[in-house]
């Protein structure tokens, strides 16, 4: 095969990948877009997420006050879980449980401990979360076919991603001399365009791909049973650890600040910034937060009545393997440091989506001719059965 | 060749041709279609539609109660360890302070330590995953136990076709094993 057709049957590859399904693509990377800022979109649209000071010198709260005021506010709701988010904006997120059965996120002011409000019945956030990560098919046993569906795209995305470079020729060039010819007509504005902004996403792309790829290892892995978590399976509090106390007295726990001081001791480093309370009475309070490595937790689970760590996961625990896998979902999802990674993620899916469209404006207007020419390159070879074909379909019609 | 461009194509063919690659625009009806399946399930997780798809009744333990539901009215999902029949409970107001904890089990328990599955969650909200095996008797009981704090155990039971009777049918129809 000569140069010149193996790098038309590489422009070909490239432009057939996403083609045929170019619409789903695009509500992927539009929804994936969305979701990364969903939190902030819920930030703008509803006050009750934020965390507004009352005053100029007003201090966070720790988590026992958080819970002493909503205790005072609400004093039948049930605390099951504190969050401090990432960015100092945004309100608590507190895990309630009411009598009359709810168990919801609440937003608790980070300086008063007020409730602002709860989560609404309609969750943005998980809403784009599902739509994009698993088009809303439910999970019934194992992963939803769904997750199959949105996961399998990684490869023709990392493959577009190669293919593309192998058909731009010189495309560190690009760097040099950008280019964007905006008076030349449709097709050459929207070359430019799509060579231009890919680019300068192939390192999102080679991200989004990979880590997406990487969804659909997870699922594989998932549902064969197979784990490679270093994560300790943490059986239930022994029934001797647990004290007996008088009829209808709860036996008292340490304090949840008390808790993360241990937390914090034992593990250096630890930016304590969530609490899972115990789930029933043989079961660990749990702390966690962000080390050094800012893609991946670390945790300790603790017998509530004496303190005593049962069970931590720190990074040092981790295997090597472990730390890629681990970083895949937060390199995905760009939530690992704070709101100007979330930006720069938000504006590549946008420009990833932009590219989709491009591609789709590209492929009407110069591919299908493309096509047209191959075939009848080919058909110049096999003149007879293509003729014959051509005239099997003139009696149909 | 020239023939092949020459053939007018039939107006069928045409349509295919100009939308063919657009029929991945129907891909859409996926999500829309699991759409209200996905706010319901959002608002059985919330609790906004109680404490489960099917409330089976109270459950009297000793002094104590509670309100038995199913978290789906269907039969036990399968699991690595064993099918496994989700429900959901809430303890009596009054009691909420008085009990430690709360287990389920088919067939009653000889003692604590055999009490079953332990409830996880709030008094209010609390749930079990509990492994049915596939011989169990259509006429057994769900017996559930609670331990107050100072050690105490009183027990009740409710019959497991009245507890889930999706589950009874899933029995029938594995062909309940002698």
């Amino acid at each position: 095969m000569s140069k010149k057709s193996r790098s038309k049957l590489w422009f070909l590859v490239h432009s057939w990948l996403a083609l045929p399904i170019w619409f789903f693509v695009l509500i992927v990377c539009v929804t994936g877009t969305l979701a990364v800022v969903s939190q902030e979109i819920v930030w703008l649209a509803n006050p009750d997420i934020r965390a507004s000071k009352p005053s100029d010198d007003a201090e966070p709260l720790s988590f026992d006050q958080v819970i002493a005021a909503i205790g005072r506010d609400e004093p039948k709701a049930i605390v099951r879980s504190i969050i401090r988010p990432d960015e100092s904006h945004f309100a608590l997120t507190v895990g309630l449980s009411y009598p009359d059965g709810r168990t919801v996120e609440a937003y608790a002011n980070p300086y008063t401990g007020a409730i602002q409000g709860i989560s609404p019945s309609f969750n943005f956030q998980q809403f784009t979360r599902a739509l994009h990560g698993w088009w809303l098919v439910p999970f019934t046993h194992g992963y939803s076919w769904g997750w199959y569906l949105v996961s399998l795209l990684g490869l023709p995305l990392l493959a577009s991603l190669v293919t593309g470079l192998v058909v731009y020729k010189r495309f560190w060039k690009g760097f040099l001399r950008p280019t964007l010819r905006i008076r030349h007509g449709a097709r050459i504005f929207w070359g430019d365009f799509h060579r231009l902004c890919g680019i300068w996403s192939i390192w999102f792309i080679a991200v989004i791909s990979i880590t997406g790829t990487w969804f659909l290892i997870q699922a594989i892995l998932g549902d064969n049973q197979i784990s490679i978590s270093s994560e300790p399976i943490v059986p239930v509090i022994a029934r001797d650890k647990v004290p007996l106390s008088a009829p209808g007295v709860p036996a008292p726990m340490i304090a949840l600040d008390e808790a993360i001081k241990i937390a914090t001791q034992r593990i250096p480093g630890l930016d304590a910034t969530f609490a899972f309370l115990p789930l029933n009475a043989y079961s660990h309070l749990q702390i966690g937060g962000r080390g050094w490595y800012p893609l991946m937790f670390q945790t300790a689970q603790l017998n509530p009545y004496n303190g005593e760590i049962a069970v931590s996961h720190l990074l040092s625990d981790r295997s090597p393997l472990e730390f890629v896998t681990e970083s895949m979902r937060p390199l995905h999802t760009g939530d690992f440091g704070g709101l100007w990674i979330k930006l720069i993620w938000a504006f590549f899916g946008l420009v990833l989506s932009m590219m989709v469209l491009s591609g789709l404006l590209i492929w009407t207007k110069r591919t299908a001719l493309a096509t047209l020419n191959a075939l009848k390159r080919e058909a110049k070879g096999q003149r007879a059965p293509i003729a014959k074909r051509a005239e099997s379909s003139e009696v149909h019609s | 060749m020239s023939r092949v461009v020459a053939v007018p194509p039939s107006p069928l063919r045409a349509f295919w041709l100009k939308w063919r690659f657009h029929i991945n625009v129907l891909l859409l009806l996926i999500p829309l279609g699991f759409m209200p399946k996905y706010f319901a399930d959002a608002a059985l997780f919330r609790g906004d539609t109680g404490l489960g798809e099917r409330v089976a009744g109270q459950v009297q333990v000793g002094p104590w109660s509670l309100t038995l539901a199913e978290f789906r009215n269907e039969g036990p999902s399968p699991d690595p360890a064993g099918p496994m029949k989700f429900f959901n409970a809430a303890l009596c107001d009054n009691c909420a302070e008085q009990v430690k904890a709360t287990y389920l089990r088919i067939g009653k328990p000889r003692s604590l330590r055999a009490a079953g599955v332990i409830f996880f969650g709030t008094p209010y909200r609390m749930g079990a995953a509990l492994p049915v095996p596939e011989r169990t008797p259509a006429d057994a009981e769900l017996w559930v136990t609670m331990e107050g704090w100072d050690g105490t155990m009183h027990q009740g039971s409710i019959p497991l076709s009245q507890a889930s009777p999706a589950t009874i049918a899933w029995l029938n129809k594995q062909g309940v094993k002698p």
